[in-house]
């Protein structure tokens, strides 16, 4: 990694190529269990975008006086430290989200995705470069999580954010968890397809 | 040695800077939690009741506040009742007075508190007031708090908010009773009971078995360890036209409660803690209603 990166490829690193859920298959457990529909994609990829984005910068703030052997403890501290924010902030001002997610804001802590890029970004990079880092790697998350609760609500329950838009409920099997698996594979797929795809345009192959 | 130090040093610098940053970020955001769980709160006793935003309490119904301490002097223990005094109108001072009761439930006395209607939601105000009241050097406990709904001046029903142990720690309920005890609904507001297991202790199929339920029946309730039969089930969860429903309501009302499958614990403390909360309340109840006809004190219910 060179320190010669600019706004829009970090951002767009984050998003698509390398794409927390569909490229580097960090953090499934949530992408497959909380995105039964789009609204709880959107809350879990908010709240993670945030712990993300401060994580990144605390983390960047503070490289110099982590001590080498304690990185991790301190990264999960910190993490620790956000997600408690975080979830205390939503269950003061967004209570009835809060009681469906709530569970699962605390385990944020625990996310493969944010310790992963505190650990290969943003301990060595400058805090304005680990904030973007932040943002589009949560802006990825987030993303993830709003496609995969989308196709797995529209064709679950026949809805979209809530509104009635089939009219019937196709297949009650996207609602259950082990079709997250199965949406996650094929978004997995499309991911790798686009970039196959776009990397032969360009007349780049690997 | 010198890494070790160091490393303790760090982590423990770390530590406290993560407790500040917790603790500012707790701070901040507790008033506005605090509101949001009495909104909830108000929104839940409505809802027991019948009334939603849709079909909103009328005028005449009135929710009276009664906060039950129990005061320790030396030996000796009083139960002493904060009850309204005043006309009782949401939003108007009222006037409060603690009204003292030995264990044999005769009147010891009653005062005058100085507290007016908003300031008696919270808990810490409310404390306060009381203990200046109770006078000094007595032990003075919050017990709980019970709601008298008065609809042109009779009683329509009571709300019961209550706590008892669950499998793991405790369950949070709100319970409507209509004036003869009888079980109007219920509302489990707290629990941490295990996911998918003792937490579809808050499913309508289990928390609406105790619906229509009698005080006779209450008073001997029990858990059986039965599949839930399906109809039963179907009339519970809704969904069906609401003759059938109640017909099946009716069926059942005096019927036990069937357990949650592998929950046993989690259905038997339920069912325990209501019984255990409508029959002391009961017996309270009486027992005021009595000492304040007697004594002719003027309440607001």
């Amino acid at each position: 990694m060179t320190n010669t990166k600019s706004i829009g490829q970090l951002l767009s690193r984050g998003i698509l190529s390398e794409n927390p859920i569909f490229k580097l298959a960090l953090s499934m457990c949530p992408a497959v269990g909380i995105s039964t529909t789009v609204m709880n994609g959107v809350m879990l990829g908010v709240a993670v975008f945030f712990v993300q984005v401060f994580s990144s910068v605390t983390i960047s703030l503070f490289k110099d006086q982590i001590h080498p052997r304690i990185r991790i403890p301190s990264y999960t501290l910190t993490i620790a430290t956000w997600v408690t924010v975080i979830d205390l902030v939503l269950a003061a001002y967004m209570p009835g989200a809060y009681a469906k997610m709530g569970i699962f804001v605390k385990l944020i802590v625990a996310f493969a995705i944010i310790t992963m890029r505190l650990e290969m970004f943003a301990c060595k990079e400058k805090v304005k470069d680990s904030f973007w880092d932040g943002v589009g790697m949560g802006l990825g998350f987030l993303v993830g999580m709003v496609v995969i609760g989308f196709v797995r609500e529209l064709l679950g329950s026949g809805t979209v954010l809530g509104y009635d838009v089939l009219g019937f409920k196709p297949l009650l099997f996207f609602i259950l968890p082990c079709a997250g698996f199965f949406v996650v594979g094929l978004m997995m797929a499309f991911f790798n397809w686009i970039e196959v795809f776009y990397k032969q345009k360009r007349g780049v192959r690997s | 040695m010198k890494d070790i130090v160091s490393i303790v040093f760090r982590l423990t610098l770390t530590c406290l800077m993560a407790a500040t940053v917790m603790g500012v970020a707790f701070i901040v955001t507790n008033k506005a939690k605090k509101h949001n769980e009495h909104v909830r709160e108000e929104r839940t006793m409505y809802a027991l009741l019948g009334y939603s935003e849709a079909k909103p309490a009328p005028a005449s119904v009135v929710l009276h506040q009664i906060y039950r301490y129990i005061i320790t002097e030396g030996e000796v223990q009083f139960v002493s009742y904060l009850i309204p005094t005043g006309s009782g109108k949401p939003g108007v001072s009222n006037a409060y007075s603690l009204v003292s009761l030995d264990l044999q439930g005769k009147l010891v006395d009653q005062k005058p508190v100085a507290i007016d209607g908003e300031k008696i939601r919270g808990r810490e105000d409310r404390d306060k007031a009381v203990i200046a009241v109770a006078g000094s050097g007595k032990d003075v406990r919050f017990a709980d708090h019970t709601i008298i709904v008065t609809e042109n001046g009779k009683r329509i029903a009571y709300l019961l908010g209550g706590k008892f142990p669950g499998f793991k720690t405790f369950i949070g309920v709100m319970l409507a009773l209509d004036p003869q005890y009888t079980m109007v609904g219920m509302e489990i507001l707290e629990h941490e009971e295990d996911p998918g297991l003792g937490a579809e202790i808050e499913q309508d199929y289990f928390k609406n078995q105790f619906q229509g339920k009698a005080f006779s029946t209450l008073k001997g309730l029990k858990v059986v360890k039965e599949p839930l039969p399906a109809e039963y089930q179907q009339a519970l969860e809704g969904g069906i036209a609401e003759a059938d429903m109640a017909r099946i309501m009716e069926q059942y009302k005096e019927k036990d409660i069937y357990a949650l499958t592998g929950a046993t614990i989690s259905s038997r403390s339920v069912t325990d803690g209501v019984k255990g909360m409508v029959k002391k309340f009961a017996y309270r109840l009486d027992i005021l209603d009595k000492v304040l006809k007697e004594q002719q004190i003027a309440v607001s219910f």
